[in-house]
Formats: C-alpha cells, sequence, structure tokens
C-alpha cells in the first residue's frame, strides 16, 4: 500500500496542477506531495528490510532491495527539488501564468522515475524510462531560449533514439525467456532464476542492444554529448533531478540486466563493463579540464560518476556491487547538492561563466561555503560519502584482480579531483568583480540546501545501520542472488 | 488444406517483410520531407499487415489488435497530429544540402542490411520458424537504417519520422518473436509511440518559431568555448 | 525435334510480328490516359511499311559500321528471343544456344554498335545521344549482372528455361523478399534500357535532350525501319523476360502438341497488355528525371538488386 501512495502521490499531484483555481499554489501542492510520498517510501524501505521485499500487486508492481534504494533515492531528491523550485522560479524571469506547466511537468516527471523501480516487468520498466526520457526533455525546454531548444532538440534526439534499440533488446530476452521454459510471468525475478538455462547468444544479443539503447540515456561515453548541454540550459531544480536520478534510472535497469546476465557463466561481460565505464570517466576527466560553464562542470562530473558505478559493477564481486550501489547513493544526493549550490551562485551572480566568478566567499559567504563544500565531496575528498565509496570500490577491483583497471580508474578519479579543485578554487577565492549585481538567495533554495547538506556531511563519517542494510540487500540483488 | 495455407501466409509475410526493406531504403533515398512520411505511412502498413498476416496463422488475437492499433496510431493518428501541430511550410521543404550524397547513403543502408543479416544468424540458429527468420533480420536492419536516416538528415520532420521508423523495426521484430506479450504491454508501447510523436512535433514547432528554421544541425551555439 | 525447331521458328515470328503492335498499343494507350484520342494501334506497321518504301540517303563520310549497324540491331532482339521462353514452357530447339548471360552480352552488342553508329555520322547530335545512352548502359550493366547472378544463384541454373520453372515450383520462392525485391530492380532496369520514362521521353524531338531515340536520328528509309523495329522487338523481348521468367510465369504451352502453342500467343499478349498497363500509370505520373539525377535512379535500382542477392543468399544458407 505505501508503495502504491509513494509511486502515485506525484501523478496526483500533476492532475492537481492541472486544475484552475488551483493553479496559484501549485508549488505548495507539489511539496506536500513529494514529501508524502517520500514518507512512504521511507516506510517501503523499512518494509523490505522486514521482509526482504515489498509486493504491492504480485507480478506487477513490487519492489526488492534495489528497487527501493532507487524509490527513496527518487522521491528524497525530487522533493528537495520542489522545495528548491519554490525559490528559484519566482526569481526567475519566467511568467506567472506558466508556473503550473513547469510543476505539472515536474511532478509527471517524478511520476515516472517512481514507477520503472517498482515495476516488475522489464518491458514496462522500458515503458516508464521512456515516460521520463519524454518529460524531462518538455522540461529541458522549458525556458525557450535557443540554447534551451538546441539542448533539448540533442537531448530528444540522442537518447529517443536508443529506445527502439533497447526495445528489441527487451523482445528478444523475452523470447529467451519463453523458449527456455519461463512462465507467463516475466519479472526480473523470474528471469534473474532462468539466468542459466537461457541461451547464452540470445542473453549476449539482448544485453548488447539494451546498454547501447539505455547508454545515452545513462551518459556513457561515447553517446554522452547531450549531457553537458542539457544539463545546464535547464532550469537548476529540473538539472538536480536530472543529473541526480535522471541518469541513475536507466543505468539502474542495465545493471538489473548485468546481473542476470552475469549469473549465466558463458556470457562474459564484466571485462567490457570495466572497459566502457573507464573510457566514460576518462572522457569526462579530460573534458573536466578545460570547461567554461561550471554547469558544465558538473554535468561532466555526472558522466564521470556513472562510469565509475559501471566499472564497480563489472568487476562482478560482492564488495563491487556494495561500492556501486553505494555510489549510486551517494553520487545522488551529491550531485543535487552541487546543482543547488550552481543554481544559487547563478541567482547571486547571474553568469555561468567560470571566468567571470571570483571572490565568491566574499560575496557571499553562504553561497561560497556551500560550494566549497560540495565541490569537495563530488570530487571524492574525505570525509565526504563519495571518497568512501570509491575507496570501496577500488579496493575491491584490487581484491579481485583487476589491478590495471583499478590503476587507471585511480589515476582518473584524481585528475577529475584537480579540474574540480583548479575551477572551483578561481571562483571562490580572488577579489569580486566590484560591477557584479549581488542578489539574496531566497530562503526556500536555503533551506533545500541545508536539508540536501546533512545526508552529504553526515554519511561521509556514519552510515546508520538501517542505509546499510539497504545497502547490503541491494548489492546482492545486483550480485544476482 | 492448412498446411498450404500456413504456407501461403509465411509467404506473404515475408512479401511484406521485403516490402518493408524497400520502404526503408525509399527513407534514405528520398529528398523530400513529405516524401519521407510518405513512405512511414506505406511502412507502418505493411508491419500492420505482417501484424495481420502471424495473428491470423496462430489464431492470436492481441496481435490483430496489435495490426488495428498499429493502423489507428502509426498510419492516421501520427501524421494527423503533426500536421496540425506543425506549420505548414516545413512539409514542403527539400534537402538540397546532405551530409552525404544518396547513391552513397543507399550503399550505406544497403550495408546496414547486410549487417543486420549477420548479426542476427547465430540468434536464428536456435529456431526453425520462418516468421522469425523473416521478421528479426528485417526487423533489425529497419532499426539500423532507420538510426542512419535520422544521423544523416538536417531538418528537423524526416528526424522525427526516422525514430518512428526505428520504432516500426523493433515492433516488426518482436511481433515474431514475442507473439504473446501481454497486450497491455503492446497498448502502452503504442500509446508510448504517439506520446513520443507528439513531444518531438512540440519540440519542432518550438524551435521553428524560435530559431527561424527547422534544420535542426544548424544549431550548434552550444561548445566548450569562452564566450566573448 | 523438328516441332521444337518449328515452335522456335513461331515464336521469332511471334517477336518480329508483335513487336511494332506492342508499341501501337503502348502509344495509344498512353495518349488515352492523357485524354487524347492517339493514333491507331497499328499505326507502327503502317509507318515501317512507308519507310520501307522510300529512298535512302546516306553520308559519304560513313564507315561501314553505319550500314551494317540497322541490320543488327534487327537480327539481335531475334537471337535473344530464341533463348528465352515466349510461348513455350519448355526449352526449344536453341534454347541451349546461349544462356541468359549470352542473351544481356547480346543486348549490349546491338546497343554497342547503334552507339558507334551515331558518333559515326559526324553529326553534333549523334554523339551527344550515343554517349548519354552509354551511360546509360554502363550504370544499368550492374543491375543486370547482379539480378542474373541473384535469379541463378537461387535456380542453380542460367538457362531462363530451368530458371522459369524454379519460380513456378514453389509460392515459397516466389513470396520471398528476394523474389519481390528483384522484380522491382529487373522493372527499373526495363525502364532504362527502354528508354521509358522517367530515363528518357520516348515521344520528344528535342535532340538536346534525346537519349535513346538518336541512334536512329541519322537513318532514312530502309535504314530507318530496321533500327526502328529493332528498337520495338528490343523492347519486346525484355518485357517477355519480366514477364515469362520472373514474374508471371503461367499460360505457356507445356506440352508438345500445336494447339497449345498457338494458344500461348493470346494469352502471352493479355499479359503484355496489363504490363502496358502498369506501365502507363508510371509513365504518365512521373516526369522525366534530370540527367544526373538518372545515376541515382540506377543506383537504387543496384541497391535494390543487391539486397535481392543478400536475402536470397541468406534464405537459402538458412533453409
Amino acid at each position: 500500500m505505501t508503495l502504491i501512495a509513494a509511486i502515485f502521490f506525484p501523478l496526483l499531484s500533476a492532475l492537481l496542477c492541472w486544475f484552475k483555481p488551483l493553479r496559484s499554489i501549485v508549488w505548495g501542492i507539489t511539496v506536500f506531495c513529494l514529501t508524502i510520498s517520500f514518507a512512504m517510501a521511507v516506510m517501503t524501505a523499512g518494509q523490505v528490510l522486514r521482509n526482504g521485499n515489498a509486493v504491492a500487486i504480485p507480478g506487477w508492481i513490487e519492489v526488492d532491495g534495489l528497487g527501493s534504494l532507487v524509490l527513496l533515492l527518487v522521491t528524497f531528491i525530487c522533493t528537495l527539488a520542489a522545495i528548491f523550485a519554490g525559490g528559484y522560479m519566482r526569481h526567475g524571469s519566467q511568467s506567472r501564468e506558466r508556473l503550473w506547466w513547469f510543476y505539472s511537468n515536474s511532478n509527471l516527471l517524478v511520476f515516472a522515475l517512481a514507477v520503472v523501480p517498482a515495476l516488475a516487468s522489464p518491458n514496462l520498466a522500458w515503458v516508464g524510462v521512456e515516460l521520463v526520457t519524454l518529460f524531462a526533455t518538455l522540461l529541458v525546454a522549458y525556458e525557450s531560449t535557443a540554447g534551451a531548444l538546441e539542448a533539448a532538440w540533442k537531448m530528444a534526439i540522442l537518447t529517443i533514439m536508443g529506445a527502439p534499440i533497447a526495445l528489441l533488446g527487451f523482445l528478444v530476452l523475452y523470447w529467451a525467456y519463453h523458449s527456455s521454459g519461463g512462465g507467463t510471468a516475466e519479472t526480473w525475478a523470474a528471469l534473474s532464476a532462468m539466468s542459466s538455462t537461457m541461451s547464452p547468444n540470445l542473453l549476449k544479443f539482448s544485453f548488447l542492444l539494451v546498454f547501447v539503447g539505455f547508454g545515452a540515456k545513462v551518459g556513457l561515453a561515447p553517446m554522452h554529448t547531450w549531457l553537458p548541454d542539457a544539463h545546464s540550459q535547464a532550469p537548476t531544480p529540473v538539472c538536480a533531478v536530472l543529473s541526480g536520478i535522471k541518469t541513475t534510472v536507466p543505468l539502474y535497469v542495465i545493471l538489473r540486466f548485468l546481473s542476470i546476465i552475469l549469473a549465466s557463466p558463458e556470457a562474459r561481460i564484466g571485462n567490457w563493463m570495466v572497459v566502457i565505464g573507464l573510457f566514460s570517466v576518462g572522457i569526462a576527466a579530460f573534458l573536466l579540464l578545460q570547461v567554461h560553464d561550471y554547469k558544465r562542470m558538473f554535468a561532466f562530473s555526472t558522466v564521470e560518476h556513472m562510469g565509475i558505478i559501471l566499472v564497480a559493477a563489472g568487476f562482478a564481486t560482492h564488495e563491487a556491487d556494495y561500492g556501486a550501489v553505494a555510489q549510486m547513493l551517494n553520487h545522488s544526493i551529491t550531485k543535487s547538492l552541487c546543482f543547488y549550490t550552481a543554481g544559487m551562485v547563478l541567482m547571486t551572480l547571474g553568469t555561468r561563466q567560470i571566468s567571470e566568478v571570483r571572490g565568491l566567499f566574499r560575496t557571499s559567504p553562504f553561497v561560497g561555503g556551500a560550494l566549497l563544500l560540495c565541490s569537495l565531496a563530488i570530487a571524492g575528498a574525505p570525509p565526504f560519502p563519495i571518497f568512501l565509496s570509491e575507496f570501496s570500490i577500488l579496493s575491491a577491483g584490487l581484491r579481485s584482480g583487476h589491478n590495471v583497471a583499478v590503476a587507471i580508474l585511480a589515476t582518473l578519479i584524481v585528475v577529475a579531483f584537480v579540474a574540480i579543485m583548479r575551477h572551483v578554487n578561481g571562483m571562490l577565492f580572488g577579489k569580486p568583480e566590484a560591477t557584479a549585481p549581488v542578489e539574496r538567495v531566497p530562503l526556500s533554495c536555503r533551506t533545500a540546501v541545508l536539508l540536501a547538506a546533512v545526508p552529504v556531511v553526515v554519511l561521509g563519517v556514519y552510515i546508520p545501520g538501517p542505509v546499510h542494510s539497504l545497502l547490503e540487500l541491494a548489492a546482492q540483488q545486483l550480485g544476482g542472488h | 488444406m492448412a498446411g498450404s495455407q500456413t504456407q501461403l501466409i509465411e509467404g506473404l509475410n515475408a512479401l511484406s517483410a521485403g516490402l518493408i526493406l524497400l520502404t526503408a531504403f525509399g527513407m534514405v533515398a528520398t529528398r523530400q520531407v513529405q516524401g519521407v512520411m510518405r513512405f512511414f505511412i506505406v511502412q507502418s502498413l505493411f508491419l500492420a499487415a505482417s501484424a495481420f498476416l502471424i495473428g491470423f496463422n496462430r489464431g492470436s488475437i492481441h496481435l490483430l489488435a496489435l495490426g488495428a492499433i498499429t493502423i489507428a496510431a502509426k498510419v492516421i493518428a501520427i501524421p494527423w497530429v503533426l500536421k496540425r501541430t506543425l506549420p505548414g511550410d516545413l512539409y514542403e521543404r527539400r534537402e538540397i544540402n546532405q551530409v552525404i550524397n544518396i547513391p552513397s547513403s543507399l550503399l550505406l543502408a544497403l550495408l546496414l542490411a547486410i549487417a543486420a543479416e549477420f548479426l542476427v544468424s547465430p540468434l536464428l540458429a536456435t529456431t526453425a520458424d520462418p516468421v522469425i527468420h523473416a521478421n528479426l533480420p528485417i526487423g533489425l536492419a529497419g532499426i539500423l537504417i532507420g538510426g542512419y536516416s535520422l544521423i544523416a538528415r538536417r531538418e528537423a520532420l524526416p528526424q522525427l519520422i526516422g525514430i518512428l521508423a526505428m520504432e516500426n523495426g523493433a515492433f516488426f521484430a518482436g511481433i515474431a518473436i514475442a507473439p504473446d506479450l501481454p497486450l497491455i504491454a503492446e497498448l502502452v508501447i503504442a500509446i508510448d509511440v504517439v506520446l513520443i510523436a507528439v513531444v518531438v512535433g512540440v519540440l519542432t514547432r518550438n524551435i521553428t518559431q524560435t530559431i527561424g528554421t527547422s534544420e535542426a544541425a544548424s544549431m550548434s551555439e552550444l561548445r566548450e568555448e569562452p564566450r566573448p | 525435334m523438328t516441332r521444337t525447331v518449328v515452335y522456335n521458328l513461331i515464336q521469332l515470328l511471334f517477336v518480329i510480328g508483335f513487336g511494332p503492335l506492342y508499341a501501337g498499343v503502348l502509344s495509344r494507350f498512353k495518349e488515352n490516359v492523357q485524354s487524347k484520342r492517339g493514333p491507331s494501334i497499328f499505326q507502327p506497321y503502317r509507318d515501317l511499311w512507308k519507310l520501307f518504301h522510300k529512298d535512302e540517303v546516306v553520308s559519304s563520310e560513313t564507315t561501314w559500321i553505319f550500314r551494317f549497324t540497322p541490320y543488327l540491331v534487327f537480327v539481335i532482339p531475334l537471337f535473344v528471343a530464341s533463348l528465352i521462353p515466349v510461348l513455350t514452357d519448355y526449352p526449344l530447339a536453341f534454347a541451349f544456344m546461349g544462356d541468359m548471360l549470352a542473351g544481356g552480352f547480346f543486348l549490349a552488342l546491338a546497343g554497342f554498335f547503334a552507339a558507334l553508329a551515331a558518333v559515326d555520322t559526324g553529326n553534333p547530335y549523334g554523339p551527344m545521344g550515343a554517349s548519354r545512352t552509354r551511360m546509360v548502359g554502363f550504370l544499368a550493366e550492374p543491375v543486370f549482372m547482379i539480378v542474373f547472378f541473384t535469379v541463378s544463384f537461387v535456380a542453380q541454373s542460367t538457362i531462363p528455361y530451368i530458371v522459369q520453372k524454379k519460380w513456378v515450383a514453389s509460392p515459397a520462392a516466389f513470396f520471398s523478399p528476394a523474389h519481390i525485391l528483384l522484380l522491382i530492380a529487373f522493372f527499373m532496369l526495363i525502364l532504362a534500357e527502354g528508354g521509358r520514362i522517367p530515363v528518357d521521353n520516348p515521344s520528344g524531338h528535342f535532340e538536346l535532350a534525346m537519349i535513346d531515340e538518336s541512334k536512329g536520328l541519322e537513318y532514312s528509309g530502309r535504314g530507318a525501319a530496321l533500327m526502328k523495329w529493332g528498337g520495338q522487338m528490343k523492347f519486346l523481348v525484355l518485357t517477355c523476360i519480366f514477364l515469362n521468367v520472373l514474374l508471371a510465369p503461367w499460360g505457356l504451352a507445356d506440352d508438345l502438341q500445336p494447339g497449345h502453342v498457338l494458344l500461348a500467343i493470346p494469352l502471352i499478349l493479355i499479359k503484355i497488355l496489363l504490363f502496358t498497363v502498369v506501365l502507363v500509370m508510371i509513365e504518365t505520373s512521373l516526369a522525366k528525371l534530370r540527367l544526373f539525377r538518372i545515376s541515382e535512379f540506377l543506383g537504387a535500382a543496384f541497391i535494390i538488386s543487391v539486397a535481392a542477392m543478400i536475402a536470397s543468399i541468406f534464405s537459402t544458407s538458412a533453409v
């Protein structure tokens, strides 16, 4: 029951936003419904920890550990984004009349994001991922400037192009499932159970198709070119959702598929995943060196972290899987914090260029402090959570014998760290531009940033028991048990 | 009697497969925007025909329903919706400057079709069903050729139709390899396709209004260069 | 044995006799579709009669090629006609004289000499048309070859009679994707080789735009008659190949009785009539392509024929 509530409250809120008399309080409705959704997701996670899974409609809507982790992330990040959006959208130059459309669309996006981990059938999961892409594209194009439209168009074409390829992949998977005698209900769990009996050729082929199809959505190189544009041109709360969770959700689907295929001994995909993941991290690290726009900088960092998660999944040991899900969690919360901070910088100074931002500490200590915190966190410095998960991934890799890969990965992480800190240093210190206009950051934005900073600070030093158990459960599912 | 009827149906299905491949080539070969749209409509018709044939052969109601949905969605609804939402002069455009000229494009499309046949041959070794042998390679070829026509085009509307043609290819393979997919999945997928068309159509309209031309390739502002 | 020789001769007489009728029906029907009255369908016979009774004027600057070519152009379609199934289902006396490749080479030989003859006169329009004809010819050659190869590969033989048996034999082969693609490629080829729209306008008088008509420009009297007749017979032969070998190999006589063979004549005329309908529909709804677009047209035909070949290779290797 709580599961259904968690998924359908955003849909309800989207519908409410369409009502004309309620249009003036769309922000309130959105925040209220999404908070309830988050609470429901927490309760569902509790249910999963107790029973192993939470079932609403057997065979159609059910979550296990990995799914409830993703659901939790979705609701948490989207709730904070909604809180942030209040101040940001009011500050923006857009007219009040279109605001209801923005909130309605955002709620639909949240609904689509929440529905994907909850669906038990892979084909319906495809539909969910496509809906995510569609609503996200509409949101990126919200501001209707030439830059936003170009970004939305590139995103639309590159990501929707993968849709039919992934669809064929899922259909071939269905065929494999049925030709080796599966029952009528094709769910992730049933696929997992049958994975050793399915023909390895069919499995490999369908995984290849799904990987190519969804890889563009995740932002894996070389299909990442839309990502920096879209994640910088969209309105900031949308960017937070895009980078924080929207690229993680297709990766969740790919990882589920990977767990099915790794259980079949003849298909060796793990090493390829490591190679492709390293390629993404490498491209992102080097592109980070010469980026000029700080929102694009954070977007490239998303590409890097998606690559790291893929590498971890490719190592295919239990510790690496734990590292992968921990990285998913930590990256989502940290990245959304980064984008809120970037949004605050934009609101305060009105420019996106790194070269034009100087002396942020002196201009606004709150914003400067937040920027320092979040860039240290995303680059992987201790005592922040990403350091912990990256470290566990590296050590898991060494323990499973992938020494070369670990060496390359460590080097690239260091390169990215240096790149990010160099840019941020330039932004924080020095003399501020005398003629820069300074605006105050609205209260809702500050609240959102503070709320988002809490898990980032806490999880770096202390992982609460239930969180650790949930991560363990998710890692087990990733390993195919 | 049933044997020869099955043979006839399989033969007609293979015929529609060949014609779908032809329409895929046609989409690459034509210059006019409206030509691409017409080839897409014809391709959807052949897809529906194949769905009807396979459904009739196996006595499967939902393949017949899927054929009807395809006709309703892709032959009637999507062209109509696009004609309503997009500005009229979009349809009179022709691609004068091509990235790759038409004979070379056709050659590349042919190579993609051959590649599709090679890619699926290990899969086809697992089954002897002639319907799968006809549909799966041509479905994958339709996806690849649709994807190529998407990349090679500069106008926005042919790019959208390229996406829909790729969906046609995926469906065409799907009706052969997964004929008993629950109907709800197919319904939702069909709705999804219509949604895709609507969204990209809306984007195209906005782009045409803001930028003044529907040549998507002319948008190239966002790059890693310092602003002056 | 003698019967097959006799039937072969009947076949040749059929091609000689009905070539002009085919051209007449085609042009009359085209005019009718365009809401005009059109000439009588027997007009080409009257034209040939008139031309045979006129004097010939031959330029003194020409060589033996100019005088030799009309006879060659007239006789070669007859050679090809004796190789292909026109009236009968089974191979006749001269059927094993050559196979489809030989037929293709014969037709190319005729075209080659016609082009040479056009250059021979020194008239500026002749070489212009000849070079265009050769361009269309060399672009069409690969399509011819690939179509022949594919058909031979599937039928395991290069003799047209045996190929035709294979297509008739099984509906699976008839409906296969390779077959339909081959049909379309060969149809585009007929349009190109026969000088029909969209490649060339057969009823145009404008010498600067002529492609196929230019080979007969300089001839008069008997030479002109032979060139015209030869062109009409060539088109009839190509149509017969298309209909009897590839598309609709039904209605042919399958035993040695003379009654059946003579019955096959009206049947094949009906098939040709239906084909004419399709041809006229295409001719009146398309416009002539610009010269540089012809390469795209024939390029598309080539791609389609290669796709047919690939489809047939994969389907036979799978089965």
